[in-house]
């Protein structure tokens, strides 16, 4: 197989361009999460990509020379047609599908079952080992669904990460009994990660979290429905408002239109933050 | 009330903040950038299309001041009624090319006529241009100079309709100034 080539072939190896794509499958979620950067819950416009469109940007992105591919929503398993997309995306690229953990019984864990594959991992949120604290932000029985999701699904051979947001400091020692027992899954301490809460959408509405401008902000290329974003922090939405300040394009496909638009967006932008604030 | 959310500083995207760092651009550029892909493009081809170029910038006036009101686009007859009095054209010419008033009584220049002819029959009419208005306006300039204009012609029936379907509001300053001028 020959390395792709291009400009956006040459930044992702040089390290100019981060190498992972990320899509919002949809915007709609079972939750309302008091932080939610795109104010998803099950009211929200679903706002979705077709399959068709994920697994062409997932095809495209191969062919530019991008190195992984990054689901997240809203809530993704919401799509009944999400695992079987998956799959087909996952022939160009591995990916990290980011979800709630609330979704995975009966029919629907048998269907998350078939994303056993060593290309792909679930990355579900988990924000305390208190179930009061962790289902405070993100609804009633949080707490309790994903910690039987997750052995559920490491059972049938998927792979899991587990995502901490968090208000506090992120090498608090208060994080500790969380890591022990993502720990206790047999969840690699590397897959567990920990970042701060971002203050755009909802968690700008309730002051929550770390201010954090575009430079700041891994600058990953990120498509929706709406077009296509600097970062997944970018398509956030505000007040019922979708944000416009870290828009790069209307146009999503083909894909080398808004991997330009980043790459000249990137160029000239001064080294940010978001190592120093842990965002990713 | 204008028909889309016109950006400002703070939500206009990174590619088109460059346009809003001296100020409000106009309510053109802040509709363009929610299509930012767009902005750019779209702005060179309409800025050297609008400029000055070798016919000079009254006759340039002529054809956007001219088309604007052939295609009955409110905002863009109000801004380039103005702009057409700050490159030097007289209240007297404004009207006459926003067809208030007759054109032989404002334009006693051949060459100025034909060009006017040559403008009207691009955007005043459809289909195909009678050779007596080519002839009589290539009397009078080159071929540049026409194909110049058709350009100019062509980008302003773009801004023209862009900003009457997308109802694009006239700034207060314009509309003070048409007041002042006598020409609201």
């Amino acid at each position: 197989m020959t390395a792709a080539q291009g400009p956006i072939a040459d930044a992702v190896r040089d390290g100019t361009l981060p190498g992972r794509v990320w899509l919002y499958s949809n915007y709609h979620c079972n939750l309302a999460c008091s932080y939610c950067l795109t104010e998803s819950s099950p009211r929200s416009e679903r706002r979705e990509l077709t399959a068709a469109q994920m697994i062409a940007v997932a095809e495209q992105a191969k062919e530019l020379g991008f190195t992984a591919l990054g689901i997240t929503g809203g809530e993704p398993f919401l799509l009944p047609w999400l695992p079987e997309a998956v799959l087909e995306m996952v022939q160009h690229l591995p990916l990290v599908l980011l979800n709630n953990g609330t979704l995975f019984v009966g029919e629907r864990l048998e269907r998350a079952a078939k994303l056993a594959h060593p290309g792909i991992a679930l990355q579900i949120s988990l924000d305390s080992h208190l179930p009061d604290i962790n289902d405070m932000a993100r609804g009633p029985d949080n707490f309790s669904k994903v910690v039987e999701s997750v052995p559920r699904l490491l059972e049938r051979g998927v792979q899991v990460r587990i995502a901490t947001t968090t208000a506090g400091p992120l090498d608090s020692p208060a994080l500790d009994p969380l890591k022990a027992l993502v720990a206790s899954w047999g969840v690699p301490a590397d897959d567990h990660i920990v970042r701060p809460i971002v203050r755009r959408g909802r968690a700008d509405e309730r002051g929550l979290g770390v201010q954090a401008i575009a430079r700041d902000i891994p600058s990953e290329l990120c498509i929706t429905a709406d077009g296509a974003f600097w970062g997944s922090f970018g398509p956030t939405v505000r007040n019922g408002r979708l944000d416009t300040d870290l828009l790069l394009t209307r146009t999503i496909l083909p894909l080398a239109v808004p991997a330009n638009a980043l790459l000249a967006a990137i160029g000239g932008m001064p080294q940010g933050a978001d190592a120093a604030l842990g965002i990713r | 009330m204008p028909r889309v959310e016109l950006l400002d500083a703070e939500t206009a995207p990174l590619s088109a903040q460059q346009y809003f760092s001296g100020g409000d651009p106009g309510p053109i550029v802040a509709a363009l950038a929610t299509v930012p892909e767009l902005l750019g493009p779209a702005l060179g081809f309409v800025g050297p299309a609008l400029g000055a170029g070798a016919v000079g910038v009254r006759i340039k006036e002529f054809a956007i001041l001219r088309t604007s009101a052939l295609q009955g686009c409110s905002y863009c007859i109000n801004a380039h009624t103005t702009v057409s009095l700050d490159v030097g054209l007289t209240g007297h010419e404004v009207r006459a090319l926003r067809g208030e008033t007759a054109l032989e009584e404002a334009f006693v220049l051949a060459a100025e006529r034909a060009m006017i002819g040559w403008i009207d029959a691009l955007a005043g009419a459809t289909g195909a241009i009678p050779d007596d208005v080519w002839a009589e306006a290539r009397a009078h300039w080159a071929e540049h100079e026409l194909v110049e204009v058709a350009v100019t012609v062509g980008a302003t029936m773009f801004l023209n309709r862009f900003a009457t379907g997308l109802q694009l509001p006239t700034s207060p300053q314009v509309l003070e100034r048409l007041t002042a001028e006598g020409l609201s």
